[in-house]
């Protein structure tokens, strides 16, 4: 197993230029046809939103697997996004601003992720099935909380449940911000290639190695949170992008965060403009929210990777 | 033979692992009461004990991993264990746990990459091919076997490039043939004059007396006691340790 030299090289042609060609249909595709206006008004937006959102969760569900030793992990089922969805949502309501709320509320939901979990992380034993659920668990409470706060807000300017919940691209800003944060993430993870794969042997093995553990996993902490608060502040809870992308990277024989972290950027860039395509245009002119896409996508790769990995 | 020449050798010798005044506590239990201890370049050395004795607690505390509670001393190369930053603590002791746990699907190469620290001290393919493993080098580490991820556990404890070797229970998952190969190996790997040393745990004495020099015994109720194999490893010894009557049956030691 593993690719090395041309075939990994292959790959790495063959995911830019689906990602190539997702943008193209992305921008030209659409109920309303080929209109130059229309493209430059509405679609790329949308493109651009939908590139950067999916690189950052792809990125975040990379760095919370590594940093939680799970292949299982991802933003938006272990309840990162949730929690930027409470942020947010407080932030709005208060009168703040919407990306700091997300941040925060991301934050706050990965760190208390991870100190529910820092037994099980530390001993050997297998935390994965602990992990899950208590994730699902913060997930499921967020959502509660979140639909809580929209009942009870009188204000028509929130954006809608579906947003908060599963995550839409309609109408989202702040792609190329995002777009750019992506960038530095990934870049972020190839500078510390090694330290972040000895980190996937476990956080003993990486200390015995010599690497300095408690601060590869607060940036890891960090930047995932981060990133996911980010694309919740763009576009709402948008679930199993980081789960899929990844995971498909792996099975495909990529090993090296090196090579992960810009492979999972594009595809998951990739991944949510088609995603949002099929969205936009299976049931056009009704728009699907992209959410409930990935989740038709991702909810039974899920299931499937579950029964696989602990049989 | 204690002439002037192997006192003086003693004497200047940095050792590799000195314990001073060492206790270890689990679950209310006393596990080791004061252990003072040294290991030397060229030694190899094997921890036995009965289940639960503190083996592996005693190998963790050794290797500077988290332990329930510790009192003493611990010195890798003359230098105290709290003293060495993390990365070049990495050049010193090299630990293989007792059982791996593997999470995501890397090659075994990819694997022995990430665990040489230091590199060119010894050759991957030589390593694999010494343990009986050279074919495994392409496959996936979940894909292996409880006795090949064993060995390649080794492989790994052993690329490091430390000279302070910990390994707990090395040869649990081996089958017969494999146990000779992994004796014969590491008596190799730490021969006198040698620069490195061994320490592991293991449970099989005939094993012991094949792979070690000396040994160190716990007794479980935090005494202990240290010295050359041929001297401990003897009825009286083995019957406080293991709380059963031994024979040697034609150089063979049975438990009764």
């Amino acid at each position: 197993m593993g690719l090395t030299g041309a075939r990994l090289t292959a790959l790495a042609l063959a995911l830019l230029l689906a990602l190539g060609v997702a943008v193209a249909a992305g921008l030209a595709l659409g109920s309303a046809g080929f209109d130059l206006e229309l493209i430059a008004a509405l679609r790329a937006p949308r493109v651009a939103a939908a590139v950067g959102v999916g690189a950052l969760l792809a990125l975040a569900g990379l760095a919370m697997q590594v940093l939680l030793r799970n292949p299982l992990a991802d933003p938006y089922v272990l309840g990162t996004s949730g929690g930027a969805s409470v942020g947010g949502l407080l932030a709005l309501m208060a009168g703040a601003s919407l990306w700091l709320g997300a941040g925060l509320g991301a934050l706050a939901a990965g760190g208390l992720l991870l100190a529910l979990t820092r037994g099980a992380l530390a001993s050997t034993d297998d935390a994965s099935p602990r992990l899950v659920l208590t994730g699902v668990m913060l997930a499921s409470l967020c959502g509660a909380v979140a639909t809580l706060l929209l009942a009870i807000t009188p204000d028509q300017q929130l954006r809608g449940a579906i947003f908060w919940l599963v995550g839409d691209l309609s109408g989202a800003q702040g792609g190329l911000g995002c777009g750019v944060a992506a960038l530095a993430f990934a870049a972020l993870l190839m500078v510390r290639d090694t330290a972040i794969d000895r980190l996937q042997l476990g956080s003993e093995v990486a200390a015995l190695l010599g690497e300095p553990v408690r601060r590869l996993r607060l940036l890891l902490l960090v930047s995932a949170s981060l990133a996911a608060g980010l694309a919740v502040a763009s576009a709402g809870a948008i679930g199993f992008v980081g789960l899929v992308v990844p995971q498909a990277l792996r099975l495909l024989g990529v090993q090296r965060i090196r090579d992960l972290a810009w492979m999972s950027a594009v595809g998951g860039a990739t991944l949510l403009t088609l995603a949002d395509l099929v969205a936009r245009t299976v049931v056009a002119p009704l728009e699907l929210p992209v959410g409930a896409v990935m989740a038709l996508v991702g909810a039974p790769l899920f299931i499937v990777v579950l029964t696989r990995g602990t049989r | 033979m204690t002439d002037s020449m192997s006192v003086r050798t003693e004497a200047t010798v940095t050792p590799l692992l000195e314990t001073r005044g060492l206790s270890l506590h689990a679950a209310g239990r006393c596990l080791l009461q004061g252990l003072d201890w040294v290991v030397r370049p060229g030694e190899r050395w094997c921890v036995i004990g009965r289940n639960a004795a503190g083996k592996s607690t005693l190998l963790r505390a050794l290797a500077g991993l988290g332990v329930p509670a510790r009192q003493g001393e611990v010195r890798w190369l003359g230098r105290a264990q709290a003293d060495w930053p993390a990365a070049d603590a990495a050049w010193a002791r090299a630990y293989a746990p007792q059982q791996a746990v593997d999470r995501f699907p890397l090659s075994v190469q990819r694997l022995l990459d990430l665990s040489t620290v230091r590199p060119g001290a010894l050759d991957a393919s030589a390593v694999l091919a010494d343990l009986d493993a050279q074919w495994l080098a392409q496959r996936g580490v979940m894909q292996l076997s409880g006795g090949e991820r064993q060995r390649i556990a080794l492989a790994q404890c052993v690329l490091q490039g430390a000279p302070l070797m910990l390994m707990d229970e090395p040869v649990s998952f081996q089958d017969p043939a494999h146990q000779a190969r992994l004796a014969r190996w590491l008596a190799r790997l730490v021969a006198p004059g040698s620069e490195a040393a061994l320490i592991v745990t293991a449970h099989d004495v005939n094993w012991i007396v094949r792979t070690a020099t000396h040994v160190l015994a716990l007794t479980g109720d935090g005494r202990w006691q240290a010295g050359p194999c041929a001297a401990l490893i003897q009825a009286p010894l083995l019957q406080q340790v293991y709380g059963c009557g031994w024979r040697a049956v034609g150089g063979i030691w049975v438990a009764e």
